[in-house]
């Protein structure tokens, strides 16, 4: 069940980003996972829900949805991205893109 | 909505410790092997059968990891050089930062031969880099000869396959070159050894091949020890 680490540092990502962008809500994070990179998808969702509930990422606004890109013959396990949106003003809709210092 | 573009490895902070590791396992000249297979594959025999025919000279210690019991530890214990044993509580592989804390002392004092012996399991342990030199996969002929073809992320990644438990061959239905052609459909650079810890079959090349490289990673040892002098 090394799901479970793998969602654990996934929402520790989120949770350093959020804590770059106060004010406002992760909404999504993509997630490359390669066919040898020994991840059982189903079995990872399962874990990131469980997780993402305890660690308060779900709201009554709604939960943090997990996006996944799987790539065939890769190794690759990487997050790509993250969404937000604004809690307190929100924003017209829109995509602005910025590079997080990771 | 906002968008942040983000690349950053899941396993990172792994990765950070592993490449110290490896560093330090560089710097010492030590060879390190990352042997994974699934529970019952004769993992813990063929250590057990590599450290008998190991020279006492050899400074040789084994990690070996398993979720509960020090009894792996145990059984390598008896052949004269340091054991520890890793117990995860539950963890279905080992990370680098179990490694480090248990052989850093052991690379201060000077290693030549460093083997791990992973927990048994063909997926989870595939995603960790332990700062090893290479990953050595072990299939027994008591498993299926697809299993390169069901777990093809561990036998891509392996540099070596054993092939254990040859002496079962009259007894059970499994064809070896099958086994051997799915693992190099998977990875046509595979090398591979066919062994049995009961006749010692094939132990032979295999201490040979595990000189062989222990030499090759001293003799760069000394010439990066050389260049940085």
């Amino acid at each position: 069940m090394h799901e479970m680490g793998i969602a654990s540092s996934v929402l520790e990502a989120v949770h350093q980003e959020t804590h770059r962008t106060p004010g406002c809500r992760a909404t999504k994070v993509g997630l490359r996972i390669g066919e040898y990179a020994g991840v059982d998808q189903e079995s990872l969702r399962f874990c990131f829900e469980v997780l993402a509930k305890e660690m308060n990422f779900s709201t009554a606004r709604g939960s943090l949805e997990l996006e996944i890109d799987y790539r065939p013959a890769s190794d690759d396990l990487a997050i790509s991205f993250i969404e937000f949106d604004d809690a307190e003003e929100p924003e017209p809709s829109g995509t602005s893109v910025r590079k997080a210092e990771v | 909505m906002n968008r942040v573009t983000i690349e950053k490895k899941v396993l990172s902070e792994n990765d950070r410790i592993a490449a110290r590791l490896r560093e330090a396992l560089t710097g010492t000249g030590t060879l390190a092997l990352n042997f994974i297979g699934s529970p019952g594959a004769g993992k813990t025999a063929f250590l057990e059968k590599t450290l008998e025919r190991l020279p006492v000279h050899t400074r040789a210690a084994v990690v070996t990891g398993d979720l509960q019991t020090e009894n792996d530890a145990i059984r390598l214990r008896r052949y004269g050089f340091p054991v520890r044993q890793i117990t995860t509580v539950g963890a279905c592989h080992l990370d680098a930062r179990m490694v480090e804390d248990h052989v850093s002392d052991w690379l201060q004092e000077g290693l030549e031969l460093l083997f791990i012996e992973n927990v048994g399991n063909l997926v989870c342990p595939t995603s960790y880099d332990l700062g090893e030199d290479l990953k050595v996969v072990i299939l027994s002929c008591a498993e299926g000869e697809d299993k390169p073809l069901k777990y093809p992320g561990i036998f891509r990644k392996s540099e070596l396959m054993i092939l254990n438990k040859i002496d079962l061959l009259p007894h059970v239905p499994f064809r070896p070159e099958l086994a051997l052609e799915n693992a190099r459909s998977i990875n046509p650079d595979i090398a591979i050894i066919q062994t049995s810890c009961i006749t010692s079959a094939g132990f032979d090349p295999w201490m040979n091949w595990l000189e062989r490289r222990a030499a090759r990673k001293k003799a760069a040892a000394s010439t990066l020890a050389a260049a940085t002098r």
